[in-house]
């Protein structure tokens, strides 16, 4: 659904969260509360310090030096999943996917291994290091927040290490072994440089010779690299198959097939134009427009659209010339396919503006050649020292978690390393939202004694024995967050299972734990992962390639998470 | 649609009246086949009640003025809307035509 889905998932939860305002179930307060706690304030204030490393080339020195030159595959696996499960801990798993991705690319390429393989591999050590700390998955930090709440003492940075750090180790393992299951999908943005049978689309402006020529009198039905397809005259009329003595009109939109490079070489030889409105003349469009690559992530408001029914190519200047889905042609004019997530799309952009582009439509689009290059200084070592020291400070709970990130937040703010005046451009607004939302359900969950409900019939079924409850609901906490998210799964699931200990006179800390870890505990699909989510595109990947070795994961994963909770925090 | 077709003083005039869509177009063709037949050098076609033109009846505007053209004559459109004026302008039909 997700990949589908036109309503922004803040949008859907904010109207949620009115619902149960307006027919009076949560009070005002609750919404205040849960929209000022703990979790929603340490992750806005972790994207600053984010931006911070970012900016100041932290991360880009981290990632860039820490990959090597491994001889083989399982060495490779190694030296990705090491680096990228320890940074994960510390920045969180998603900002680590997205810092390694490019590179990983780069670097499949250098070691020929596809690059597919790698990446998940990297998703999998991200998920992996997230679950040794609080800072590591948001849903992490959504439990601590709600325990807090509860309870009023507040967890350790590195309350989740031990299960977190032996599913890392046994996850790890597995991959290793597991490494020629690792599917070895094509990389999109090469398969538009090599593949030869992609569909373009290019309009006749109206002054081009070609008009009132037959396309055969006119060289444009077999060209170089291909053939024409089908012409989409302004009327919306389609011809298919192309007749040789079929008329040319100015504004005829033309679609070929074959390979893109040189189908593109038709603009100049042709005349013809990337365009999304009527083009009289050739001269109307800038000469030194560029083609670039992005891919459509998951979220992205484009999921559900065509380019020729929506306003996205005049707002942004960008003309859609080709869509590829999992490496192959989708095989319709590229302007009326309905964009999923995961698709490839060749734009053709403006010459100049590409930071603008990137940042502008970052919601929209990733692009696969980004332009960012922090510059390495002084600034570096500052940005550096001020996460080394928040992670002192807070896990040596020498001060609140809440108050170390809000401090190296400032810090960063304050030492220059990233610009005052963008602090909103930071901070995933609509994350936050969504977060917040999710907050608001849980206490919505406590207050209609829903909680009651669900909880006391799971305790009745498992005969009060805190450790097959314990199982159960780590067992369905993890299987919800495979179909919803892992912050939706969190937020759910916490009051039920905190209840259930209180009930059964148990310690809820061993719960709490749990529950953390088996929320991220998701690998089946690319729903249940931010991690996958975020490598879906870039790989080119299928919905189904998680499944082969995801299940493995999950089970094996899931086992020694709760055998691991059990062996180290007693219950009772 | 109507298409109606009349000869006076050598010059054949086709008037066009509601909306020359993929549909109508068929059938306008086979009405303007006498012109393409014919040995006329002189061709006026008249769109005053013409309301709307599509891609196909663009094509039959352009089978007569090839025809025409063969016969080293010349094509005359007369009294097209704005709507119709857009469509010619956009195609590149009004540099192929004398428009009155």
């Amino acid at each position: 659904m997700l990949t589908r889905t036109r309503v922004p998932a803040e949008v859907t939860f904010l109207g949620c969260v009115t619902f149960l305002l307006a027919t009076g179930v949560i009070a005002e307060h609750d919404v205040l509360e849960s929209f000022g706690s703990e979790a929603i304030l340490v992750t806005g204030a972790f994207y600053i310090i984010l931006a911070g490393l970012m900016n100041t080339g932290v991360l880009y020195w981290m990632s860039k030096h820490m990959l090597g030159e491994p001889s083989s595959f399982k060495k490779a696996i190694v030296s990705l999943m090491t680096p990228a499960a320890v940074f994960s801990a510390m920045l969180g798993c998603l900002e680590v996917t997205h810092l390694f991705t490019d590179m990983v690319k780069m670097w499949a390429r250098k070691l020929s291994i596809a690059p597919s393989k790698l990446l998940m591999a990297l998703s999998y050590a991200a998920t992996f290091g997230g679950m040794c700390t609080l800072l590591g998955h948001t849903s992490n930090l959504v439990v601590a927040g709600l325990y807090v709440e509860q309870t009023g003492k507040a967890l350790n940075l590195f309350a989740p290490l031990v299960p977190g750090l032996a599913c890392t180790v046994v996850g790890t393992i597995l991959i290793i072994f597991l490494r020629d299951k690792l599917p070895p999908r094509e990389s999109p943005e090469v398969s538009f440089e090599e593949t030869s049978d992609y569909t373009v689309e290019l309009l006749v402006p109206t002054d081009n010779e070609a008009v009132m020529q037959t396309i055969d009198e006119a060289g444009l039905r077999n060209v170089r690299g291909g053939s024409l397809i089908e012409i989409v005259r302004f009327d919306k009329e389609v011809i298919s198959p192309v007749p040789a003595d079929e008329i040319i009109f100015g504004g005829d939109r033309l679609i070929y097939s074959g390979q893109i490079n040189e189908l593109l070489e038709l603009k100049i030889s042709h005349g013809l134009v990337a365009a999304d409105h009527h083009v009289y003349s050739i001269n109307e469009i800038d000469s030194n427009r560029k083609m670039r690559t992005a891919y459509v992530s998951f979220g992205s408001d484009l999921i559900g659209t065509r380019m020729s029914e929506s306003d996205f190519e005049k707002r942004s200047d960008m003309v859609l010339v080709a869509v590829a889905r999992q490496g192959k042609r989708v095989n319709e004019q590229p302007r009326q396919v309905i964009i999923q997530a995961g698709d490839s799309l060749l734009l053709e952009c403006p010459s100049k503006r590409d930071n603008y582009l990137e940042d502008t439509y970052k919601r929209s689009l990733t692009f696969f050649d980004s332009q960012f290059v922090p510059h390495l200084g002084s600034r570096t070592i500052i940005s550096a020292s001020i996460l080394v020291l928040m992670f002192i400070f807070s896990s040596s709970q020498v001060i609140p978690l809440i108050t170390a990130v809000m401090i190296a937040a400032g810090a960063m703010l304050a030492f220059g390393c990233c610009r005052m005046d963008s602090i909103t451009k930071y901070i995933d607004w609509n994350f936050l939202l969504s977060l917040g939302a999710m907050m608001v359900f849980s206490t919505a969950i406590t207050k209609t004694g829903l909680v009651s409900m669900v909880s006391d019939p799971i305790v009745e079924l498992c005969a009060n024995n805190p450790y097959i409850i314990l199982i159960v609901m780590c067992f369905l906490a993890s299987f919800v967050s495979e179909i919803f998210s892992n912050v939706s799964a969190a937020a759910v699931f916490f009051p039920v299972i905190y209840h259930q200990a209180v009930t059964l006179g148990c310690d809820p800390m061993p719960f709490t734990i749990g529950l953390m870890t088996s929320v991220t505990i998701s690998y089946a699909t690319p729903v249940g992962s931010v991690t996958h989510m975020h490598i879906y595109g870039p790989g080119g990947f299928n919905f189904t390639d998680f499944l082969h070795i995801g299940i493995l994961m999950h089970i094996v994963l899931l086992a020694v998470n709760i055998a691991t909770i059990i062996l180290v925090f007693p219950l009772k | 649609m109507n298409t109606t077709i009349k000869e006076e003083e050598g010059k054949m005039i086709a008037s066009f009246s509601g909306r020359l869509d993929t549909l109508a177009a068929v059938q306008t063709a086979k009405d303007v086949q006498c012109i393409i037949d014919s040995e006329c050098t002189d061709v006026e076609l008249d769109c005053e009640e013409l309301e709307y033109i599509s891609s196909s009846g663009l094509r039959i505007f352009i089978s007569i003025l090839k025809s025409v053209k063969a016969r080293k004559g010349s094509v005359v459109v007369k009294n097209i809307n704005d709507e119709i004026k857009k469509v010619f302008e956009m195609t590149g039909f009004n540099k192929l035509f004398i428009i009155k």
